[in-house]
């Protein structure tokens, strides 16, 4: 007789019956199922018989010393510091607007001290002097426009780039 | 509960237990749920108790995945690792067994995966390695316990050859007794494909094994 199941659902069917998970009433309705269907009745004794085969397949029993190995793991990582206990909650994110700040107040601190103010050009290097001194002017110059004072003959800045 | 209430339970025995079976159940459930409440709060004590409780379900499952004891043991305590880690960010939203379960399968999976390579090296050691062989039953005669390994390896090659994914999905469903709800939320799947990846993984083990019943 052929079998009215739908595949999927006897496939279900099936492997629910090998594992005992059918409820009374389904149980009673599949074996009245599987007294009329050779296929299904196939299916069902080989999901049993592969159900008790791998009921063979024991676990090993745990080291008595899993525990303690995990408990020296756990005091390896645990956090000690309040910075570390901060980490833990906060994670990576909120430095990188830390890190972008530091970075930003070192490149400042380095331009201000190229401005003037830092070590003079070595003796040994002339180019860079006259280059100081260029970029010293075109300021002073910059000064003077702003505050009104017209400079003879100066060009805009955009044109003075050497 | 009034004695009529008291009478109707006793008349219906399977109903009974089966309520009394679900209300344990839940009340476990939200235990552990409720421990590991305790463990976020800096209850070291309920963390040893949830250990206490999975442990072996924890180690059993990722031998049968990894088919190796010591790899096994050592990622269940990676498992462990990260539950404590994690503790302050937990959120009783799933079952707890659910959360654990989805930390071991990944790590059970990535573990086979990077491990892909060496599987015939590995296969090879394990047949020769004492410590992941099936600890002997001494009520067994040697014949009987010599027939009962070369029975288990076949058991053990018919679920290494499984694809990792339906080996995860027997494992929890045969030894767990995880349903198809809970193994397609710690597979991230849908239900549907939880039983399409645990009726092609039945259809394989059928095909090589059903001889041996």
């Amino acid at each position: 007789m052929g079998c009215w199941l739908n595949k999927s659902v006897a496939e279900e069917l099936v492997v629910a019956y090998a594992a005992r998970t059918l409820n009374a009433d389904e149980e009673a309705d599949f074996e009245r199922h599987l007294e009329n269907c050779d296929g299904c009745r196939e299916l069902a004794a080989q999901q049993r018989a592969v159900w008790s085969v791998l009921e063979e397949w024991r676990p090993l029993p745990v080291s008595p010393d899993f525990d303690r190995k995990l408990a020296q793991r756990i005091a390896y990582t645990k956090p000690n510091g309040w910075w570390q206990n901060l980490f833990r909650t906060w994670g990576w994110r909120p430095l990188i607007p830390l890190a972008a700040a530091c970075t930003g107040l070192a490149f400042a601190f380095l331009l201000k001290n190229d401005d003037g103010a830092g070590a003079p050009a070595p003796a040994n290097q002339p180019g860079v002097r006259i280059e100081q001194q260029v970029e010293h002017a075109l300021d002073d110059m910059d000064m003077l426009k702003q505050i009104g004072v017209d400079a003879a003959g100066a060009k805009p800045r955009s044109s003075q780039k050497i | 509960m009034n004695s009529d209430g008291m009478d109707s339970i006793a008349a219906q025995p399977s109903w009974d237990r089966r309520v009394k079976n679900g209300e344990a159940a839940q009340r476990l459930l939200d235990g552990d749920a409720e421990l590991m409440l305790r463990v976020r709060e800096g209850d070291e004590a309920c963390f040893t108790a949830l250990l206490e409780r999975h442990r072996n379900a924890v180690i059993h499952f990722l031998y049968r995945m990894v088919l190796n004891q010591a790899v096994a043991e050592e990622l269940a305590q990676d498992v462990f690792l990260r539950v404590y880690r994690f503790r302050s960010n937990y959120e009783p939203t799933a079952k707890f067994t659910t959360w654990l379960f989805r930390i071991a399968t990944h790590l059970g999976l990535n573990w086979i995966r990077d491990e892909w390579h060496e599987k015939t090296k590995e296969s090879l050691d394990r047949e020769q390695d004492g410590a992941t062989r099936q600890v002997r039953d001494r009520s067994r005669t040697v014949e009987q316990e010599m027939v009962y390994q070369v029975r288990l390896r076949e058991v053990r090659q018919a679920i290494e050859n499984l694809p990792s994914k339906q080996r995860a999905a027997v494992v929890m469903h045969k030894y767990e007794e995880l349903g198809y709800a809970e193994i397609a939320n710690v597979l991230r799947c849908s239900e549907s494909a939880v039983k399409s990846l645990l009726f092609r993984a039945y259809e394989s083990l059928r095909m090589r094994l059903a001889h041996m019943a």
